[in-house]
């Protein structure tokens, strides 16, 4: 994509990222409000907290989809971790590892292309890295 | 006159689904089985609640001065509300408060350093 007409399409992609939001935003609370009011042994419950693959950079995107997945109600951003590129994500609704990935990579991926000038690169690790405790902390890396 | 006629009820109906959404939000505070499924669920509808309230008094009355009003209300309610969720979900779970039974995965567990070594921690996954 050339520059300009990245240029022209970044106002049009921030409305229909904005627009897609609001949508996935109403769903997951109808969702989230007929279970909490279904009788307790047909809730369809089924919590999970599941390392996510990101493609965020800056300071700004990791901020806004933390915060964008906390917002839509039966998601929860748990932890980050810059180093290794992951999200972890509280689901409440977590039928496979697959769906919640998809879905969180879904939202990150019309976040970024309506706060990029030109969406750039989009890929992501594609294998879960094995995160194991270290003694020190990594250098920037806030436990 | 018409149009007037309208936006009132728009606004009693929004202030009423908000006023909706905090009830559920508080049911869901007595029914939902741990901390994580509350911050998430009960955090956010509650900030969406006040949202709502806050458009509803909006429509009844309109003016250019209460639309700035509302909107930075509207965006620092969400937005404090997301963070407060996050932060109170973290330091539970580094306070050892753990998921409920229902949990069927989890792959924070694997970065805790007092687990790793745990042979049911491996098993959790």
């Amino acid at each position: 994509m050339s520059t300009t007409t990245s240029l022209a399409s970044w106002p049009w992609r921030m409305v229909s990222f904005l627009l897609w939001y609001i949508k996935a935003f109403v769903l997951a609370n109808v969702y989230v409000t007929l279970d909490v009011l279904r009788p307790k042994r047909r809730m369809k419950m089924s919590p999970a907290i599941i390392a996510v693959p990101a493609a965020s950079e800056s300071d700004t995107e990791w901020t806004l989809i933390s915060c964008f997945i906390t917002l839509t109600p039966g998601t929860l951003t748990l932890s980050i971790s810059r180093e290794h590129k992951i999200l972890y994500v509280h689901g409440m609704f977590v039928e496979s590892r697959e769906s919640l990935v998809e879905e969180i990579q879904e939202m990150e991926d019309r976040m970024l292309r309506a706060l990029r000038r030109s969406p750039g690169d989009l890929s992501r690790p594609i294998r879960v890295p094995d995160v194991v405790p270290v003694d020190e902390p990594p250098e920037g890396e806030v436990r | 006159m018409e149009l007037h006629d309208i936006m009132h009820g728009a606004g009693l109906v929004f202030i009423f689904l908000g006023i909706l959404t905090i009830i559920v939000a508080g049911i869901g505070l007595f029914r939902l089985p741990d901390l994580y499924l509350r911050a998430s669920a009960v955090g956010t509808s509650a900030g969406l609640g006040v949202a709502s309230i806050v458009i509803g008094a909006l429509l009844m009355d309109f003016s250019g001065l209460n639309l700035v009003k509302a909107a930075v209300a509207v965006i620092a309610q969400l937005l404090t509300s997301a963070v407060g969720s996050m932060a109170i979900a973290r330091s539970g779970y580094l306070n050892n408060s753990l998921p409920a039974e229902i949990t069927h995965t989890d792959d924070l567990l694997k970065t805790r350093r007092d687990r790793a070594t745990d042979p049911e921690g491996e098993s959790s996954t």
